[in-house]
């Protein structure tokens, strides 16, 4: 009984997707090296793995799935590297963004924007997200990427990340007020 | 007691921001949820936090960068390739 399955074709990748690879990878760790040794390390780990491939996935899904997955691994070995680290002190928020009632204060309350529905607003915002990302600070920008970016439940960021859910909570906090502001600022501005 | 209800029912809007971002994930108790909604409803800073909040999520997954690939890394990936697939 034969099967037809689609093969996979190492010798297209480079043409077809390293582009498309690298280009996803690089806001997700912020640093063009690091993108490029996960493109490479995730053609090499397909090559290896080119047996299990049964072609259920088209071939595109199936690398992306593989880079996602190096992805995380960055993170993971990252933050055990990087010796636990600057948990940011929890108080610090308050007088930042709201006042001593809990309200917004009066410089950062949310302003109107019109929503961003075409694909060239879209676009605009997309950009705008990565550069507002880039300017956070080290442990929400992990939060917030792989929270928001690539789609992932707070469990298993807490794992990955190695921090305490109340942390991830203050972090996530955190990070959605400054995107929030940051994207408000430079979109009130076009 | 009215006071005191009003203060225990009642968020700011430093609590109502944190509880969205656990609605979010669907990790709000109803209650968290009731008092939420009941916050939102009077505040209209709250309802644009929630909604832009949202908007940026939703275009998150799409952020993707503009650089293209080196080419000496585009040769690089294709030696190892060559390399790894004729042995």
């Amino acid at each position: 009984m034969e099967e037809k399955v689609t093969k996979a074709n190492p010798q297209n990748w480079v043409s077809l997707y390293a582009t498309q690879l690298y280009q996803y990878a690089l806001p997700r760790v912020d640093d063009s090296a690091i993108a490029e040794d996960l493109v490479q390390e995730t053609f090499l780990s397909a090559l290896k793995g080119l047996d299990g491939y049964k072609g259920e996935a088209s071939e595109k899904n199936w690398l992306f799935t593989i880079l996602k997955n190096k992805i995380i691994d960055f993170y993971r070995k990252k933050t055990r590297e990087e010796s636990i680290m600057n948990i940011p002190d929890l108080q610090s928020m308050e007088s930042d963004w709201f006042d001593k009632d809990g309200n917004w204060a009066e410089n950062k309350m949310p302003k109107d924007w019109q929503a961003a529905d075409n694909p060239t607003e879209r676009k605009e915002i997309q950009k705008l997200i990565n550069w507002c990302k880039e300017h956070l600070k080290e442990l929400q920008q992990h939060v917030f990427t792989l929270k928001y970016m690539e789609d992932m439940e707070s469990d298993e960021i807490c794992k990955v990340l190695n921090i305490s859910t109340s942390n991830y909570w203050v972090l996530i906090h955190r990070a959605r007020l400054k995107m929030r502001d940051c994207v408000e600022h430079y979109w009130l501005k076009n | 007691m009215k006071r005191f209800m009003m203060k225990y029912l009642m968020l700011n809007c430093k609590e109502a921001t944190l509880l969205m971002a656990k609605k979010e994930e669907g990790k709000l108790s109803l209650g968290g949820r009731l008092q939420l909604s009941m916050h939102t409803s009077m505040c209209s800073f709250c309802r644009k936090f929630e909604k832009q909040t949202r908007q940026i999520a939703k275009e998150s997954p799409h952020v993707h960068a503009e650089d293209s690939l080196s080419a000496a890394a585009q040769e690089k990936f294709l030696r190892l390739i060559d390399e790894h697939s004729t042995n």
